[in-house]
């Protein structure tokens, strides 16, 4: 029973992860219909970022071998601000990849293509400033919070407590966001109909930029506690997550809010539910989830069926 | 200069994934699959291969009769994998699509990589060389996309590849003209697998290891990109994107640990530059290209 | 090859016809039935449900309820593409043409069914398939010559003018060989040149091709020059059917939809 629900915490906090990455996607798609696929590597930023603010140094490889920022951070503030750079390289992934396309009304597709540049060309710059070994933020940036703390019998770490009520609360704001504010209800009028929105006097593009904006500052701070969480596995370490984050976001519903928690979550329990055995398996459990999901509901679970007009 | 006939071959490669790509693109289905079914016939050419003695070596069929042996049997079971999943996963549309078929590739990814007659993370080695050096992989695999670029050019003229293409402009209206879309959907993803199983099979012989690396999500959209990159509307433009952005990489080694950002900003801004890729139909018309005229001329008054 | 419906019953006929998406409900009970060679009206105001009525009859939409009778056989639940294979075929209202290929293409999808070779033929390009070919190409100018889309024949169907691109529209559903035609709002953004030539284009049409129509316009005085018979709809009810003499006086019409339309027209 106490393996249990060890495996229960483990899956829960891996999953808000997913669901944190899944929103990411969820917004911008919303907005624009396209996935953004340079977000996995603002993900991977987040988490550097984060590891350079809390005073970590950077290794022996790269241009920026041996750099360490003259301050240190304590671990809040370092995410915060790792979120808001996360948010500005997000915002500049845009203005490369996507609003030339957008300004030409091009194929949805192509976007796709120029975001996977966006991707590799972060990803890459990275490996060329800090190398390509792998960091870890130490548990000691939580300061005088205790490492785990025991709950019913499970030991339950204390940034898979933070990852999951961060997640939640995310996921509350956001979606307050969302319903009750302006320029949530602006964004979600842009989702419905951009050229309605347009002519209501709602600028499409500001509000594409504060999607992405958002989104890079969910996958920013994301980044951070999953590199508490785990490590940083060199620039590549956010494609896998980044991957999976696609998968939950498909299985939850495109472009739904509950969805991408929904999918995360149920992800996340599946995989920490694969016995010790087989986990060599565990990575093909959200593909199998999301295959079944499309063959019995084309849009996912809770993706609204769209009507074509003949 | 490092446009050596390794490269040639891997490039030529780059091309048969690019048309793998197309072909269900042509018919407006967005499938990212390729992967897949190229580590399907990668792994069905190193385990038949590495564990039948008959088949390598000195072995009596060696070289090129085993060589077709492998080559019609990873047709066989990437064709039969496609149509097995090809019908319901064909039902769905744009980017459903497009991550049902990563997710696909991802499984399979994860299979190979975990069972044990494939390898496990190792992977297969010492795959026998029916040929000495890499100027015969080069005739092979130029032999191959002729043959595939042959067969594209005249589907394009014919019913079936105009029914994939109205299929791409509008399904809907397809289906209401009476064409089965379903079926026009699985031949072109049929065509796919094929496609990419066979140049599995030559890239497992020519690398004589083969791993699960070498089917993954990268490829996925690498491949898309060959596509995207060149055209997606005659069978030239991803063999053509195939090509030059096989090469790019090595092309750019002068560049140094830049070569993969500089990759990077090709990929980035050809769909902004060239939205609809390098070659396009009214370019080889402009051109006098030979191969591809209007698919049907008016009859003579 | 004039193949009369079997004895007595009717080409189409839809039963108590139901129709719903989510709380609105967009065809409450429709029946009627189309007879052989008629030219049958739709028509209401916009909302009525006309065009669903058209989805549902060419396999685009599922029915709630009701039945679909084609030659008294149900057709309901069946594909598009099986449909249109019986004999039925469409225009659309927003017109959807493959807009980058050329005009004959355009036709010769709709000769699709028709042109069945064996694929290795057509790969070789044998001497019987090229013929085949050539005959095919030679029909669907011929289409395009009737509907005087000839000069056009190369020009991408997204190039065309928006009367051209609805004419095209009929000469790819004529391809498909139908026995019953749906005309959604043909008439729709025709000038007034155009919409005078249609009512003659349609009566041509339904003699050359033998063909039975069902037409959706808004255009009244046109459907009351054209249709044999009327059915109107409106909320998704049909509230009269008949000639268009008899639809012209029933107050139920006037009352909903007709009465300012008519005296104008008369």
């Amino acid at each position: 029973m106490d393996h249990l629900l060890q495996l229960l915490v483990n899956g829960l906090s891996s999953g808000a992860v997913y669901a944190l990455f899944a929103l990411g996607y969820t917004l911008v798609f919303s907005v624009l219909g396209v996935i953004n696929f340079a977000h996995g590597a603002v993900f991977t930023l987040g988490a550097y970022f984060t590891y350079l603010l809390i005073g970590g140094a950077v290794g022996a490889n790269g241009l920026l071998a041996g750099l360490q920022l003259p301050f240190t951070l304590p671990f809040p503030l370092a995410l915060l601000l790792a979120g808001v750079g996360a948010a500005a390289v997000s915002l500049l992934v845009e203005a490369a990849a996507f609003r030339p396309l957008r300004r030409r009304g091009a194929d949805p597709l192509l976007a796709l293509i120029s975001s996977l540049g966006a991707g590799v060309i972060l990803v890459n710059l990275l490996q060329l400033l800090v190398g390509a070994e792998s960091y870890a933020i130490p548990t000691s940036a939580l300061g005088t919070l205790p490492a785990a703390v025991s709950l019913g019998g499970a030991q339950v770490r204390t940034v898979q407590l933070l990852l999951m009520a961060i997640a939640a609360l995310v996921v509350v704001v956001l979606t307050l966001w969302l319903e009750r504010s302006r320029g949530g209800k602006a964004l979600q009028a842009v989702a419905e109909d951009p050229t309605t929105a347009r002519l209501l006097g709602i600028n499409s593009d500001r509000m594409v930029q504060l999607a992405f904006g958002v989104s890079g500052f969910l996958a920013g701070v994301a980044g951070g506690l999953v590199g508490l969480s785990v490590s940083i596995a060199g620039p590549y370490f956010g494609i896998g997550y980044g991957l999976k984050g696609l998968g939950v976001l498909v299985l939850g519903g495109l472009g739904s809010v509950p969805g991408a928690v929904l999918g995360g979550l149920i992800v996340g329990l599946a995989e920490a539910l694969v016995p010790a055995d087989y986990s060599g398996f565990k990575d093909a459990v959200a593909y199998a989830f999301l295959f079944a999901v499309l063959l019995l509901r084309p849009r996912g679970l809770l993706g609204r069926p769209t009507i074509t007009k003949v | 200069m490092p446009l050596d006939a390794s490269l040639l071959v891997q490039m030529l490669l780059g091309a048969l994934l690019g048309l793998s790509v197309y072909l269900p693109l042509r018919a407006g289905q967005l499938s990212l699959a390729t992967p897949g079914f190229y580590a399907i016939g990668g792994y069905t050419a190193a385990l038949l291969s590495t564990r039948f003695p008959a088949l390598a070596g000195d072995g009596a069929l060696y070289p090129l009769p085993s060589l077709l042996l492998e080559l019609v049997l990873a047709a066989l079971i990437a064709g039969a994998l496609a149509l097995a999943i090809g019908g319901p996963v064909l039902k769905l549309k744009g980017i459903y699509l497009a991550i049902a078929t990563i997710a696909l590739v991802e499984i399979l990814r994860v299979l190979n990589l975990n069972l044990g007659f494939t390898g496990g993370a190792t992977g297969l080695f010492a795959i026998p060389q029916p040929f000495e050096g890499p100027v015969g992989y080069l005739l092979l695999s130029l032999a191959v996309l002729a043959l595939v670029c042959w067969l594209c050019a005249r589907l394009e003229r014919l019913r079936l590849g105009r029914a994939m293409e109205a299929i791409r402009e509008d399904e809907l209206a397809a289906a209401c003209m009476g064409l089965d879309t379903a079926r026009v959907k699985l031949l072109s993803f049929l065509f796919s697998a094929l496609v990419a199983a066979v140049a599995g099979v030559i890239s497992a012989h020519f690398l004589n290891t083969w791993n699960a690396r070498q089917g993954s999500f990268d490829a996925s959209i690498t491949t898309l990109a060959f596509v995207v990159f060149g055209g997606s509307r005659t069978w030239l433009g991803p063999v053509v994107g195939g090509l030059a952005l096989t090469a790019l990489p090595e092309l750019l080694r002068p560049v140094g640990d830049l070569r993969l950002v500089v990759y990077g900003l090709v990929i980035l801004l050809g769909p902004i530059l060239f939205p609809q890729g390098l070659i396009t139909p009214e370019l080889l018309r402009r051109l006098r290209w030979p191969f591809r005229q209007t698919s049907a001329e008016a009859p003579a008054p | 090859m004039n193949q009369a419906p079997l004895s007595g019953s009717p080409l189409l006929e839809l039963q108590a016809l139901n129709c719903r998406f989510g709380g609105l409900r967009a065809l409450d009970r429709v029946s009627l039935a189309v007879k052989s060679g008629e030219i049958f009206g739709l028509i209401g105001p916009n909302g009525a449900g006309k065009t669903t009525l058209f989805n549902l009859i060419s396999g685009l939409t599922a029915a709630s309820g009701g039945r679909i009778l084609w030659r008294g056989q149900p057709i309901s639940g069946l594909r598009p593409d099986r449909i249109a294979r019986l004999g039925l075929a469409r225009t659309f209202q927003n017109l959807r043409l493959f807009a980058s290929m050329s005009a004959l293409e355009n036709v010769l999808v709709g000769l699709h069914g028709r042109g069945r070779t064996p694929l290795v033929a057509g790969l070789l390009g044998t001497a019987a398939f090229r013929r085949r070919q050539r005959e095919l190409e030679a029909q669907a100018f011929n289409l395009l010559e009737l509907l005087e889309l000839a000069p056009l024949a190369q020009q991408s169907a997204g190039s065309l003018s928006y009367g051209n691109q609805r004419r095209l529209e009929i000469a790819r559903a004529l391809a498909t060989g139908p026995r019953l035609l749906l005309l959604d709002e043909p008439a729709a953004g025709l000038n007034p040149a155009e919409k005078s030539e249609l009512s003659a284009l349609i009566r041509l049409l339904r003699q050359r091709f033998d063909l039975t129509v069902l037409i959706i316009e808004h255009h009244v005085p046109l459907m009351m020059d054209l249709c044999d018979r009327l059915a109107v709809l409106n909320f998704g009810e049909r509230i009269a059917l008949g000639t268009p003499e008899l639809v012209r006086r029933d107050p139920a019409v006037i009352e909903a939809y007709l009465g300012g339309a008519v005296e104008e027209a008369s």
